[in-house]
């Protein structure tokens, strides 16, 4: 019972590494609780710039064992202010996991307790923000050699939404096809999902045939 | 030798799913491995934007049809994040056993598909027959087979039916007796240990790097959990401690992802027993589906500028909503919606394992990180 990690040593984790991230230049950190259903959680919020990510994400890893990416996003926003037309939002996580001591030649499960995780072990979660101005080319520092686990994250954000990663290593279409046309990236908001008339589903089932201007069927 | 690239997929026996696997090989030996995932992108995220919050959990329930409960679950606590929903503490129980159910549901489904990856046919019968308990339970509480379409925002569709929790417990009793018997099909076999055993070995520190969470890293001698870190639902109400295989010192092998499963729907079972016990308003009791203590009001329009995320543990790992909400004139609507699928991540690690091994432990070693390519793809 109670065998779960408690919020307030959860804030108080999260709320060091907001402070320590604050201090960087060019990065605003703030410490949000959020709810799930009944439970309250403290989440790191930064917001920072393009220019400072790559920074911030060599001292969380290095400084703060922050050392999960879950998930990076890209998003669109055409009819935002033209410093922020483009963002990409990066979920990461303080696993704290460690390779199992070996003893006599034996593997011992490392089994943390939850209740008991104090200071820099305590498992924190943090939602990263990068705002880019204007540009038909977005892109930000690639963090594919800090965090492997970015590597197909970053690969799916510029096949989706058309951001690329300064430096990430063997770039290529992983959801759509490989002879998608350059620069079709379907989540950029211009792309507007369309219905299918009853008969285009048998007769142009990938679309090509598609007529410019589908007056009445975009929703 | 001469190196040689073949292609394994995307109609091949060990993907489970649609996707290819390139391998590059030296006689048997793997020596490179490539995966190019994508065929059944359905594009759920960009159809998520044109559709109200409340319609988008049945999307996310064609996810995964091995664990469609799960994917539900995950979106709506990052739209109840989102629209600031407090939940109900009935509803969060119901939640939870709806859950941890589809967890074992999937775990069978995996362990049945695993047997004839590796040469043990028969398993896969026993297996689906378990499983089938386990789908006649979600079907009471959804009303379909696979895709149940169950939680709502700020709630549950309806109460557990009456009389649930008395056959949930008469199956789960029956069901934890008959793990053993997969255990023994499978321990005693001298074909699958020789397979599964010494093959695709990953260590805790580089699968956590590689995005690689669950079962998968609990295999390797750790006991990480969302569940417990990350706590979300009534799980902290629960006696319960994710399972850890003692693993080998060069790490985690394909019968340890095994073990972790097995032991696994052990503790779901247990997850579900307890909550079926300490259910507020008892487990007996049917309560009307307009009852605030199954579904508490939840509006439906986001504030602009609000987002919502979840992480959530998956039957596969850590699975993950980020939801951009509102923006002008769209408040019913997510302006973004981005999904974490565990298998996105898991596979391409999956397929580094292999380097070294031979041709015919791919299918051993894919099959026991568990792929569901629905997901994969989205």
């Amino acid at each position: 019972m109670g065998n779960t990690v408690s919020p307030d040593s959860q804030k108080s984790a999260a709320q060091a590494v907001a402070d320590a991230a604050s201090a960087i230049e060019g990065v605003e950190a703030e410490v949000v609780e959020r709810s799930s259903g009944t439970n309250p959680r403290n989440v790191v919020v930064v917001s920072a710039s393009p220019e400072s990510w790559r920074f911030l994400a060599e001292n969380l890893y290095s400084e703060h064992a922050v050392d999960h990416c879950s998930m990076v996003t890209g998003i669109h926003w055409p009819d935002a202010e033209a410093e922020r037309r483009w963002e990409v939002v990066y979920h990461l996580l303080r696993t704290g996991v460690r390779d199992p001591p070996i003893e006599n030649g034996l593997v011992r499960p490392m089994m943390a307790n939850p209740t008991k995780l104090r200071g820099a072990s305590v498992p924190i979660e943090l939602e990263i923000h990068v705002h880019i101005p204007d540009t038909t080319t977005p892109s930000v520092d690639s963090v594919q050699d800090i965090w492997v686990g970015a590597d197909w994250n970053e690969k799916e954000t510029w096949d989706l939404v058309g951001i690329d990663f300064d430096g990430h290593q063997g770039m290529r279409r992983v959801l759509q096809p490989h002879e998608t046309p350059q620069g079709f990236h379907p989540l950029q908001k211009q792309h507007h999902l369309r219905y299918h008339g009853f008969e285009e589903m048998y007769d142009d089932a990938q679309g090509f045939m598609r007529k410019p201007a589908d007056v009445g069927k975009i929703k | 030798m001469a190196e040689m690239w073949i292609s394994m997929g995307p109609q091949h026996p060990m993907t489970h799913g649609l996707w290819t696997l390139k391998v590059k090989v030296d006689g048997e030996t793997v020596v490179d491995t490539e995966p190019d995932l994508g065929y059944i992108h359905r594009g759920v995220e960009k159809i998520c934007e044109s559709r109200d919050f409340t319609q988008i959990t049945t999307y996310c329930d064609r996810l995964c049809y091995a664990s469609a409960n799960t994917w539900s679950h995950a979106y709506i606590y990052a739209a109840e994040d989102l629209l600031e929903v407090e939940v109900p503490e009935r509803a969060e129980y119901i939640r939870l056993v709806a859950v941890e159910l589809q967890r074992i549901a999937s775990h069978l489904m995996w362990l049945g598909a695993y047997g004839p990856d590796i040469g043990n046919l028969s398993v896969m019968v026993w297996c689906l027959r378990e499983r089938e308990m386990m789908m006649d339970l979600l079907q009471e509480l959804g009303g379909s087979r696979m895709h149940y379409n169950f939680p709502r925002v700020g709630g549950v569709k309806r109460d557990l039916p009456h009389g649930f929790a008395q056959r949930a417990r008469a199956k789960l009793k029956l069901f934890l007796n008959r793990i053993q018997e997969y255990e023994a099909l499978f321990d005693e076999s001298t074909v699958f240990l020789v397979r599964s055993q010494g093959v695709g070995y990953a260590k805790p520190e580089e699968m956590v790097n590689h995005g690689v969470t669950g079962p998968n890293l609990r295999a390797g001698g750790v006991n990480y959990d969302i569940r417990w870190a990350h706590p979300y639902s009534v799980y902290s109400e629960l006696d319960w401690a994710p399972p850890v295989e003692r693993s080998s010192i060069k790490g985690a092998d394909c019968y340890d992802r095994y073990r972790v499963r097995v032991e696994e729907m052990r503790v779901s079972a247990s997850l579900v027993l307890q909550a079926l016990d300490k259910m507020p308003g008892g487990a007996d009791t049917y309560h009307e589906p307009e009852d605030p203590m199954i579904l508490a009001k939840a509006p439906t329009r986001a504030p602009e500028g609000t987002t919502g995320a979840h992480h959530f543990e998956d039957s596969r790992g850590e699975s993950m909503f980020y939801i951009a909400g509102g923006g002008e004139g769209r408040g019913k609507q997510p302006y973004r919606v981005s999904i974490r699928s565990p298998m996105f991540i898991t596979i391409p690690y999956a397929a580094k394992c292999m380097i070294g091994y031979k041709v015919a432990d791919i299918p051993a070693i894919m099959g026991s990180f568990d792929p569901c390519i629905g997901e994969t793809d989205r």
